[in-house]
């Protein structure tokens, strides 16, 4: 009875976990195999660790390209989620036109990402754009106005900050969800305790938020740290290799150069980065995640 | 009664199964007894698969044992899409191949060797071709692309405006010789004009990158890369002045729109708002469409100290080396860049590139022009006077990275043009020198 009621689990999984092999796990086990091989879809070669080896020690712009996603994950992740946090407190006030303001919030998410992107290069238009013609209502002069998206140095802020327009999105229901989830009565006995809002806040709010917080740090830097169409719609890359991120560095290889044994390690070593940070985070969780206690 | 059943299946089953085979077979059978099916892969916007798609009905309707179908890819996919149907054996018949991607193709012996066939052909001869157009689809002496779509970098240019400023026409300084990088300037300064904000709201000339502003290389001298491909040249001398006047226009003269004011459409050459911009002659066909508000015309580039030679790249049209009716094929191929459909292409109906063939060249079908641009006798001259980049197997990574440096110097932050092609030239230098697939 319970080999029969296994294999009709196997057979009810089936389809997904054929689906599995072929699509994801053998894919992933082809790209670790052509990691160790030179190959342009026409000939291959084994190699060895030679893609490994030239990726870390001949090639100056994997270092670029890693350097420039570390330092956008480094900002826009901590923004993007004290932004989002701050919305979903303000969502989650029980104010007139609650649901109007949370869909208003959400929209922008909904935006296609080449779509945002050709919206963003009109808004970072340093000549004509929206952002610099806001500047210089407030006073910045045309020539102090930064160049954004034609400057090195501005060039990744540029792109940080395209990365709060999507801060009213998917981790902010996620956030407002786990801010509906803490009981009133915490906050009704802090306020009969005296605690100021603030106190509340940091002593309630971010304790029980914990949880969902570190699940949206653990997505929000994976996610990041995949950024690519907007480089690659927007900037290519440049100026100057300001904007090449990892990915759009990999694509570059894999696509346009046909070096997918390259790209295969890289891949592989994006991988073991994530990897590295997530059991990283996980090692830390304990000390500042707070499981609530199952209540009988 | 299961046995009776058994039997009732087996009959059906057989009347089934024969209906299915007679039906299979009747689907593979060829169609009105044409002999033989070919793919024909080609890109282009909707408007362009449309031409393709009149020329394949054409050929179909005069060769009915062959049936061509038009296999259509988006344009931004068309080169993976070409790539990876070659490596998995699922090539199309016959591809146009975009000639930046032809060196590295051809070298991995993906396409039919047309050479024999060529030979063969009475109605082929190799000195109706102008020799570039012909040299670019061979490799190691042997042919294995016909060329089309060839096109040269014009200068577009705004005659409205040109003559509003009392400028005299290019085109007519071009025939006296006289139209040089020098005078170019001195337009593009005359057309340049100042708002009451200090900015310019009219550009005289649109700067562009590499490999498009390649010509004024060659105008003073410079080179790309040596002859044997594996070393760059452009921190020579000739390059250096070329690029610093080029420079000079955006950040000394400022007639030039900067990379942003560029990007834009205010400034582009439809606008009106630009008075010229160097471009392939395949822009023709959406300037006739998008350019209401003023007169154009095309004149060849500049000349330098050493000349004016034109940009020449074609796209080739290759056989697939797996195909099963090379003969068909080359019969197919044969009409697409035959004298009649360069002369409808490439003529004054549609101006889709310049002929490869010397005979539509000088033919009335291709001179005469009832619509912009008039000055056909520059298409000529680019055909006679052009060059060839130098696109190597490699040519993609060394020109990104190429215009990742020259980034600098067209974007104002570095603006000695000798300290950024040094730098230029010493990364490419690398990749030229590095290990192919790494």
């Amino acid at each position: 009875m319970a080999a029969r009621e296994g294999l009709i689990g196997t057979l009810f999984i089936a389809p997904w976990l054929i689906g599995f092999l072929v699509f994801s796990l053998g894919p992933m086990l082809a790209s670790l195999y052509l990691s160790f091989c030179k190959y342009d879809l026409h000939a291959m070669q084994w190699v060895g660790a030679e893609n490994y080896r030239r990726l870390l020690t001949t090639d100056p712009l994997f270092w670029r390209a890693l350097q420039n996603t570390i330092i956008y994950v480094a900002f826009s992740v901590p923004l993007g989620l004290a932004g989002s946090l701050a919305i979903a407190i303000l969502l989650n006030q029980n104010v007139r036109g609650q649901r109007f303001f949370r869909t208003l919030f959400y929209l922008p998410s909904l935006v296609p990402a080449v779509a945002s992107s050709l919206l963003w290069l009109w808004v970072l238009n340093s000549e004509n754009g929206l952002l610099n013609h806001c500047l210089m209502v407030l006073g910045l002069s045309h020539r102090a106005c930064p160049r954004w998206l034609e400057d090195p140095v501005w060039t990744l802020p540029a792109f940080v900050l395209m990365s709060l327009w999507g801060v009213g999105g998917a981790r902010m229901i996620i956030f407002l969800a786990g801010l509906q989830g803490i009981s009133e009565s915490y906050y009704e006995a802090a306020y009969i305790d005296g605690a100021s809002p603030w106190q509340k806040f940091c002593y309630i709010t971010i304790p029980m938020l914990s949880p969902t917080i570190f699940f949206n740090l653990i997505l929000g830097i994976i996610g990041s740290f995949q950024v690519f169409t907007s480089a690659y719609i927007m900037t290519s890359g440049g100026p100057g290799n300001a904007s090449l991120f990892y990915v759009l560095y990999l694509f570059r290889n894999a696509f346009e150069y046909f070096k997918l044994g390259k790209a295969s390690a890289m891949a592989w070593i994006l991988f073991a980065i994530l990897l590295g940070f997530t059991v990283v985070q996980f090692k830390h969780a304990k000390r500042w995640v707070h499981y609530e206690a199952a209540h009988d | 009664m299961r046995s009776d059943l058994k039997l009732v299946l087996k009959r059906r089953d057989f009347v089934l199964g024969g209906l299915a085979a007679a039906s299979l077979v009747s689907g593979c059978a060829p169609r009105s007894g044409r002999a033989a099916e070919l793919r024909y892969m080609a890109w282009g916007n909707p408007e362009q698969l449309g031409v393709e798609q009149q020329l394949v009905d054409e050929f179909n309707r005069q060769n009915p044992d062959v049936h061509v179908r038009l296999f259509r890819v988006p344009q931004s996919a068309y080169l993976n899409k070409a790539i990876i149907m070659l490596a998995s054996r699922t090539a199309p018949d016959v591809i146009r191949i975009d000639h930046y991607s032809f060196p590295d193709l051809v070298r991995k012996e993906y396409f039919h060797d047309l050479t024999d066939l060529a030979r063969n052909d009475p109605d082929f001869h190799e000195t109706d071709f102008f020799p570039q157009a012909l040299e670019e689809g061979k490799y190691n002496g042997r042919l294995f692309g016909l060329n089309v779509l060839l096109g040269g970098v014009m200068m577009y240019y705004n005659k409205t405006l040109m003559s509003s400023v009392g400028l005299d026409d290019p085109f007519d300084l071009w025939k006296q010789g006289r139209w040089t990088w020098r005078r170019l300037r001195e337009s593009a300064i005359a057309m340049t004009r100042r708002a009451s904000y200090g900015r310019p709201d009219r550009y005289g000339v649109q700067i562009q990158t590499f490999p498009h502003n390649a010509s004024i290389l060659w105008a003073y001298g410079g080179e790309i890369l040596d002859r044997d491909f594996r070393r760059c040249l452009m921190d020579s001398p000739g390059c250096v002045q070329a690029y610093q006047f080029l420079a000079d226009l955006r950040w000394n003269d400022h007639v030039a729109p900067a990379p942003s004011a560029g990007a834009i459409s205010p400034f582009a050459f439809e606008s009106g708002k630009l008075g010229m911009t160097f471009d392939w002659m395949g822009m023709a066909p959406r300037y006739r469409k998008s350019v209401r508000s003023f007169d154009w015309d095309i004149c060849p580039v500049p000349f330098g100290p050493f000349g004016g030679a034109s940009i020449l790249k074609g796209n080739q049209l290759v056989m697939y080396r797996e195909c099963e009716h090379p003969e068909e094929a080359w019969r197919f191929m044969q009409f697409m860049t035959g004298a009649k459909t360069e002369k409808w292409l490439y003529g004054d109906a549609l101006r889709r590139g310049d002929p490869a063939r010397k005979s539509v060249a000088v033919s009335p079908e291709f001179l005469n022009a009832r619509h912009a641009p008039f000055n056909t006798p520059a298409y000529v001259s680019a055909l006679e006077n052009g060059r060839a980049l130098p696109i190597t197997p490699r040519w993609g990574e060394w020109v990104t990275a190429l215009n990742a440096e020259l980034d600098e110097l067209w974007s104002g932050r570095d603006r000695s043009a000798a300290a950024v092609l040094s730098r230029a030239v010493r990364k490419v230098d690398v990749i030229l020198a590095s290990d192919e697939g790494f």
